[in-house]
């Protein structure tokens, strides 16, 4: 996945460790975050979300990782 | 750009976001994984030192008049409870733990019990072509070294080596 939470961030004039104060997580999670090693979990990812005002789409972006998968047709919509 | 004037006062419900993020330990902590790794460090100091304390009663029984029977089950029951309670406190850091944290330990915790069994299945047929005994205490050794290992490889990876 790709995000947005850097740039977000420094909008804001926060340092890692501020954003990790307002999450409740360690500034090791923001920055691994930040850095694209680590995908949130989905709970942190609305947390993310709500902090910024903002959908999680507007944030996350799906990388290439799942982006075939998505480009699938959905295996159930025809049902 | 969203125009969000001031971060919600209220933090995120989920038990994992519960406390406030105070880094420690490189970063990796917050200060509740801070406070509950203090913990779990103490009860792991008191069943280590349980441990060895039967460990030599039992060693040396014969020549301590002093470590009767009775004494040795207590010495050994002592050492089982607090490896007991170690084992709770280590579960409840766990699951409380900062989700980055939470992956590293299962990481960590994932590569030690796979080592362990490893070693435990094939060095057998090792010492069958003649390699040198290993009792299950350095099989158990094996295993924490390798969750150390593996909690240090995990950590490197998510902080990009740095």
């Amino acid at each position: 996945m790709t995000n947005r939470l850097r740039v977000l961030r420094a909008e804001r004039d926060w340092s890692q460790a501020d954003l990790a104060a307002r999450l409740g997580v360690s500034r090791q999670t923001v920055n691994a975050i930040e850095t694209g090693r680590y995908d949130p979990s989905l709970p942190l990812a609305f947390a993310i979300a709500r902090l910024f005002g903002l959908a999680i789409e507007q944030i996350f972006a799906p990388g290439d990782e799942v982006a075939p998968a998505l480009a699938e047709p959905w295996p159930l919509a025809d049902r | 750009m969203p125009s969000n004037p001031l971060p919600p006062p209220e933090r995120p419900t989920r038990a994992g976001l519960a406390s406030p993020a105070e880094s420690g330990h490189g970063g990796f902590h917050t200060a509740r994984d801070a406070k509950n790794a203090r913990r779990f460090n103490l009860w792991m100091l008191a069943a280590a030192v349980a441990y060895l304390a039967a460990t030599a009663a039992l060693r040396w029984r014969e020549s301590i008049p002093a470590v009767s029977p009775a004494l040795q089950w207590v010495l050994v029951g002592a050492a089982l409870l607090l490896a007991v309670a170690a084992i709770r406190r280590y579960l409840l850091f766990l699951r409380e733990a900062d989700e980055l944290l939470h992956r590293i330990q299962l990481e960590a915790l994932g590569l030690g019990f796979a080592v362990g069994a490893v070693v435990a299945m094939l060095y057998p047929l090792f010492e069958l072509l003649g390699a040198p005994e290993l009792g299950g205490r350095a099989i158990a050794a094996v295993m924490l070294l390798a969750w150390a290992a593996g909690s240090w490889l995990a950590t490197r990876r998510f902080s990009g080596g740095a």
